[in-house]
């Protein structure tokens, strides 16, 4: 058999093998590899790349090491999966670099980093500056996070007491002019339903590239032609509207009527309305 | 536009809001959502029914309101 036909046999046998590696060591990210797990990752690629092309011999040694550089880091991930000293030994732990709104200068230079190292990395998180920091930490990874004072986070409805609707994820219904049948059925809408709708926006389900069903079953599209106008579901705000304006119809009545009793139902309708307006809003308004 | 007739417009309209929420507690997917929707639903329904016998009364006394 000439050299050259086993080159190409090793070549091709060696992509599986790395390719089964790489989904054994799952879906880390490259920049969340620690400095070991990327040497060990160069180590195996070397490996492969002289055995594909021969200049190891005989063939089963490069084999050997390969497994080995393979398995032992393999099981070290398992292991540190299970223990938490393996994985600090192995991953490494997160170092301190502010607390309570304090720089620790030591533990700066213990990771080998300047106050430009610090200042810059604070900037990738759009911190400028350090007195805003009430904790920042330098991760396994190389990355830093940063806890800003409760006064610099951004604002949540919950610091506003504003009451939001539950969301759930939208489904997507419609991609490239083709009705998806998958999410269509999750969201527990029909193929009539969704012809019905595109009805009612006079659009045709070729014309649609993108068209998505929200939590509250409204359905929002994009169409492949961007001169066209796609109308905002309406429905939720007008709802809202009508039940508003009813309130006060409940009030005119209320005080334009003789008739005692009548009077009476009106406004306890107008109240049950308002307590009814109070409860829809978080759900109507966008 | 008489009384009589604007109730009745009220009436149609709170129809419409119970149809609207009832529609949309179907559709939504989280179950406060639809609790809402389907509670005020039911209020809505409440208003109708009351709404309605006060246009029963409206008629009687006034027979010419009587119809739509």
């Amino acid at each position: 058999m000439p050299e050259w036909v086993n080159v190409v046999i090793r070549s091709t046998s060696l992509i599986v093998v790395i390719f089964i590696i790489a989904k054994l060591f799952g879906k880390r990210h490259l920049s969340q590899l620690s400095v070991f797990e990327y040497l060990i990752g160069l180590v195996i690629s070397v490996i492969a790349a002289t055995v594909s092309i021969g200049l190891i011999t005989p063939f089963w040694h490069g084999i050997i090491g390969l497994g080995i550089w393979f398995i032992i880091p393999f099981l070290l991930v398992l292991l540190a999966i299970k223990s938490k000293p393996v994985r600090d030994l192995v991953r490494g732990k997160g170092t301190v670099f502010i607390k309570d709104g304090k720089v620790m200068e030591d533990n700066l230079k213990k990771e080998k980093y300047s106050s430009d190292d610090l200042l810059q990395q604070l900037r990738n998180k759009n911190v400028f500056q350090v007195a805003d920091v009430e904790f920042a930490v330098l991760e396994a990874d190389g990355d830093i996070s940063v806890l800003p004072k409760k006064e610099k986070q951004p604002l949540t409805p919950k610091d506003l007491g504003i009451t939001v609707a539950p969301i759930k994820e939208p489904q997507t219904v419609v991609m490239d002019g083709e009705i998806l049948y998958e999410p269509l059925a999750t969201g527990g809408f029909s193929v009539k339903w969704l012809e019905t709708e595109f009805e009612k926006l006079g659009v045709s389900v070729e014309n649609v590239y993108l068209a998505q069903v929200d939590s509250f079953g409204q359905l929002t599209v994009d169409l492949f032609d961007d001169k066209l106008q796609v109308p905002a579901p309406q429905e939720k705000p007008l709802l809202l509207a009508t039940t508003k304006k009813m309130q006060a119809d409940m009030e005119i009545f209320a005080l334009s009527t003789q008739n005692k009793q009548a009077k009476q139902m009106y406004t306890k309708n107008s109240q049950k309305l308002q307590k009814a307006i109070d409860r829809l809003t978080p759900f109507l308004s966008d | 536009m008489t009384v009589a007739s604007q109730v009745k417009q009220s009436l149609a309209s709170i129809k419409s809001i119970e149809a609207n929420l009832s529609s949309l507690a179907i559709r939504s997917q989280s179950k406060e959502a639809q609790q809402s929707f389907h509670e005020t639903m039911e209020i809505m329904h409440d208003i109708q029914k009351d709404l309605h016998t006060r246009v029963g009364e409206m008629e009687r006394q006034e027979e010419q309101y009587k119809g739509f």
